[in-house]
């Protein structure tokens, strides 16, 4: 009995060996591939033209999964109103492709004619009107832009507010679009419905009512879009929505431009919609109001909810599941049920319809998934390495980086200027002066360190400069260009970049990923580059790449093995180098470090002491907060000391120790009388 | 009835849905004020509670509108209705913030606004599976008392609204800035963790948010079904969608805020739908609800939170 256990236990074991010997990602691909396959030939195998029916709609509803995927997963921003751009799509290709607008023929639409967009319609008695004509295939992508349009219209104002703000907002905005369609009849044909969409044509074979050449148009929407979804994800475009996801604020540090990208999101996002909506009218032939509601923009949430945020295939999934359940399993399951009642002479069972209790299913899905399993079916995220005991222990190493940072090199300036001034510098908040005029000069080349007793106004001082907080006065200037004011991103692709007291690192993304991150004000690919995968956006990608290492390999065994793991996982000491390593990667002219040797130990802190001096060698100017003063005196050519937000002292470390007022902003008056 | 008299009579409707629409955002201020979550769930805790309150008045023997009682057994058979709901939906609050919320108070993101628009389905759609669609008449025992001012008439009912609005206003103002609570529920509004340090025990401190929030939402609910004689699941997705605009626009995390919102926004439906139409009322107020967060999102009194970084 034993031994036939283990025999199959040894059986199972093999094959699952044989499995796990095919790497994951193509083992993916395969099922990928196969599931596509199988859903190819389904109209050959399924001729009940009902069922292609529901499966051409659950492709409509997986790419409208798909677009919000982009918005909630990639990006994180909670759209309750996404249903109104897939209402806006779906007007759109109505008007322009239905009996519903009927202007007066003039000989401005002469030339549409002559292009076939328009044609010239004769009725005795009457004057001539235009019918719209255009075709399904050049009216999809005009609907995807009109209703990007209208994303960005609507995005630009509201995406600088709070992520629970903008929910609130798209809600209403959904709730407005329906609103305005039915209250418009002489475009919409309002409640009573849009006046015979035109099918789509392909080499003069119109799609008319089968629904074959729908669930293939679908299934071929549903291949673009996971393609696109995957590009994008693992871009420049990408790496920056899952950055502003994880924290806004370092991601404005890192260059990143968060109104712009999240508009982006919001606008592809839109764009996905606006194409599905034209599909889906050319289906049906019609559109009212009601189609476009609240609860759809609930039931395409709750896909993305359920396939889990930012997973392309959960989502695709979840959208072909729930479709499923409620075009086919509850109707069964409703019919089994009265089967049963009869049976049992149950009187509530033989009435009971479950087709309507759908949308109790999604209240229950949505709380139960962000209860119990908050990525999904498909999780998004992927397993990290294990590191080998060699990999795990660490040396602290001496003497700084050993191989200069290329990058860093480059924007060497001529050492002993004015690399960074401030002038009159002021932050108030209400009564309490943060910051008073403050003058500052950080001459290049040099490390100046800014220290001074708790609450003394220094953060305060790296926000002001970086962008992170708006003086209420005075000025910054870098290499006499005025800073002041401008915007966290512009202030790190003018070269400026800084590290933060508290870490501010992207914790679910990986220690690659948060150096990539960094660079984006130094590379450029955007979104179609991303897509098309351009000879320029894979040169950039490979260069980042390959920039990235090197700053990871110069510190040493501490981070290059763990180049691919996520940042949560890694020990207090080794994030503040993330952040350091993160911050080179902007190839700044100054380097601001808020604490940078906070919760180090004294070794890691003389490793990291000699690696600051190192890049000073490289001519880097350093600007740094620092609370070890032994540290501050070995490194500083310059100390400036802060108490109450003014300067009360600067100099050498010499100067500034025997300063009497140093020693009472540290010690007390008595102390430093006695 | 001259035109001036038709706008005097929209404004004494305007105050009275604007006396509602208050009660109801003093649940979203409260709760957004203390744990800055928007509680969809809100929505229908107030259409559940007006379901409730009209199970309890058909309890005491009111059908519909034939049942007529003056004095002492109205007050009575009102203020039993009104307790019982109170109760009920504050303890639906709990309920939900104690298994639902609370598990995911501390994960970031949209987390768990998505958990209570889920909450919210739940109910809109427990409702709607054992009750029905269609709209129940709701059992008012109020003799059609009423008064000529001007060319306008002010009902009794129009009356009692404001009435238990203001009540309850004024009890709640005189809980949070008196009671020992109360100065609790201030102090973990402004700086949860300063709370934390000086001893305040959070956790009740939250789950006594919702309980009043979610009471008051039961007492709107209760004043819905007496103001217009009907119910319905429907009900709780517009008011609550004009309740949040309203706390929105008097500024969220402000109470005071919360009632002024809830007043102007009343007044906005009654006037906008004379003056424009009555199909572009929702329009209107979501405009404004986009207007305000876009250009003040501190809103009319509202004190501009702190960001939490």
């Amino acid at each position: 009995m034993t031994q036939s256990l283990g025999q199959k236990a040894e059986v199972g074991g093999a094959t699952g060996s044989m499995l796990r010997r095919i790497p994951a990602d193509r083992r993916r691909k395969a099922i990928v591939v196969l599931v596509a396959i199988a859903l190819m030939f389904l109209p050959l195998i399924d001729r009940n033209g009902g069922d292609i029916d529901a499966a051409a709609n659950a492709c409509a509803f997986a790419v409208l999964a798909l677009g919000l995927n982009i918005v909630v997963g990639f990006a994180g921003l909670l759209d309750l109103g996404y249903a109104a751009f897939f209402a806006i799509g779906a007007y759109t290709y109505g008007i322009l492709s239905s009996w519903q607008v009927q202007p007066m023929w003039s000989d401005f639409w002469g030339p549409f004619q002559w292009l076939g967009l328009v044609a010239r319609i004769h009725a005795d008695g009457v004057p001539d009107v235009v019918h719209f004509t255009v075709s399904f295939w050049l009216a999809m992508p005009i609907c995807g832009l009109v209703a990007a349009f209208f994303g960005a219209l609507f995005g630009a104002p509201t995406l600088r507010l709070r992520g629970d703000y903008l929910a609130i907002v798209t809600l209403g905005f959904g709730e407005i679009v329906p609103i305005v369609a039915r209250n418009t009849p002489y475009l919409t044909n309002g409640a009573i419905g849009l006046n015979g969409a035109a099918a789509p044509k392909i080499f003069g074979y119109s799609f008319g009512v089968d629904s074959n050449p729908y669930y293939y148009l679908g299934l071929l929407m549903i291949a673009v879009l996971i393609f696109v979804s995957f590009r994008l994800q693992n871009s420049r475009v990408g790496r920056a929505w899952v950055a502003i996801r994880e924290d806004e604020i370092a991601a404005g540090a890192m260059g990143i431009n968060r109104t712009h990208l999240k508009l982006l999101a919001f606008a592809i996002g839109a764009a996905f919609a606006g194409m599905t909506g034209a599909f889906y009218v050319a289906k049906l032939g019609t559109a009212t109001p009601d189609m476009f509601m609240f609860p759809v923009s609930v039931m395409i949430l709750v896909m993305v909810v359920l396939g889990g945020m930012g997973s392309v295939y959960g989502v695709v999934l979840a959208a072909i599941i729930l479709q499923l359940l409620q075009s086919w399993f509850l109707q069964d399951l409703t019919s089994w049920a009265h089967m049963l009642g009869h049976a049992i002479s149950v009187a509530w069972l033989q009435k009971v319809d479950l087709v309507q209790s759908i949308e109790l299913i999604f209240g229950i899905i949505l709380v139960s998934m962000m209860l119990f399993r908050r990525q999904g079916l498909i999780p998004a995220v992927r397993a990290t390495p294990a590191l080998s005991l060699e990999q795990q222990t660490a040396h602290a190493g001496r003497g700084g980086f050993a191989v200069p940072i290329r990058g860093i090199e480059a924007t060497k300036v001529e050492p002993k200027r004015a690399m960074l001034e401030t002038r009159k510098l002021t932050r108030r908040y209400g009564g309490i002066i943060a910051v008073k005029d403050l003058d500052i000069v950080v001459e290049s080349n040099t490390i100046v360190a800014l220290i001074g007793p708790n609450g003394s106004g220094k953060t305060t001082t790296f926000n002001l400069i970086t962008g992170m907080d708006e003086p209420s006065s005075g000025k910054i200037l870098l290499l006499d260009q005025d800073i002041t004011g401008l915007p966290a991103h512009k202030i790190t692709e003018r070269g400026i970049a800084r590290t933060f007291q508290n870490l501010r690192l992207f914790a679910n993304m990986t220690v690659l990923e948060n150096i990539l991150v960094a660079m984006h004000s130094r590379t450029t690919t955007g979104p179609l580059g991303a897509v098309l995968r351009t000879q320029q956006s894979r040169t950039e990608e490979k260069d980042a790449k390959e920039r990235a290492i090197e700053i990871i390999e110069a510190f040493g065994n501490r981070l290059l093995p763990r180049t691919n793991q996520l940042v949560k996982e890694l020990s207090y000491a080794n994030r503040r180098r993330v952040e350091i390593a993160r911050a080179l990667a902007s190839r700044p002219k100054v380097l601001l470090l808020d604490e940078p040797t906070a919760g180090m130990n004294p070794m890691e802190t003389l490793e990291l002491a000699d690696q600051i001096r190192s890049l000073r060698g490289m001519g880097l100017t350093v600007f740094l907060i620092e609370h070890k003063l032994n540290v501050v005196n070995d490194l500083a050519d310059k100390i400036i000391v802060l108490d109450h937000g003014e300067k009360i002292a600067e100099g050498s470390a010499e100067e500034v120790h025997s300063n009497p007022q140093v020693l009472e902003a540290y010690l007390g008056r008595k102390a430093a009388h006695a | 009835m001259s035109y001036s008299d038709v706008l005097l009579q929209q404004v004494i409707n305007g105050v009275s849905l604007g006396a509602m629409y208050a009660l109801l955002a003093l649940g979203f201020t409260m709760v957004y004020g203390i744990i800055e979550l928007i509680n969809f769930a809100h929505f229908n805790i107030f259409m559940v509670g007006s379901f409730f309150a009209m199970w309890v008045l058909k309890l005491t023997g009111l059908i519909g509108q034939r049942v007529i009682l003056t004095g002492f057994p109205l007050v009575g058979v009102l203020l039993l209705a009104l307790v019982g709901v109170m109760l009920f939906c504050g303890v639906l609050g709990v309920v939900i913030e104690r298994t639902m919320l609370r598990p995911l108070r501390n994960v970031p993101g949209t987390a768990a606004m998505i958990t209570t628009i889920g909450v919210s389905y739940i109910l809109f759609n427990v409702i709607l599976l054992t009750q029905g669609a269609a709209a129940l008449n709701y059992p008012n025992p109020m003799p059609n008392v009423f008064w000529k001012i001007a060319g306008a008439t002010l009902h009794l009912r129009e009356i009692l609204v404001w009435a238990i609005a203001l009540l309850l206003m004024v009890g709640l103002n005189v809980f949070v800035r008196r009671t020992r609570m109360g100065k609790a529920m201030q102090a973990t509004a402004q700086d949860q963790e300063a709370a934390r340090m000086m001893g305040i025990e959070v956790d009740s401190v939250v789950m006594l948010t919702f309980f009043l929030g979610s009471a008051l939402a039961g007492a709107a609910g209760l004043i819905f079904g007496l103001y217009y004689n009907f119910t319905s699941y429907v009900v709780g997705y517009t008011a609550g969608l004009r309740a949040f605009t309203a706390a929105v626009l008097g500024g969220i995390g402000s109470i005071p805020g919360a009632m002024l919102g809830g007043v102007l926004i009343g007044l906005i439906e009654s006037l906008g739908g004379q003056l424009i139409a009555t199909r572009w009322t929702d329009v209107i107020i979501f405009t404004i609800l986009i207007l305000v967060l876009v250009f003040r999102p501190s809103g009319l009194l509202g004190r501009l939170v702190p960001r939490k970084s």
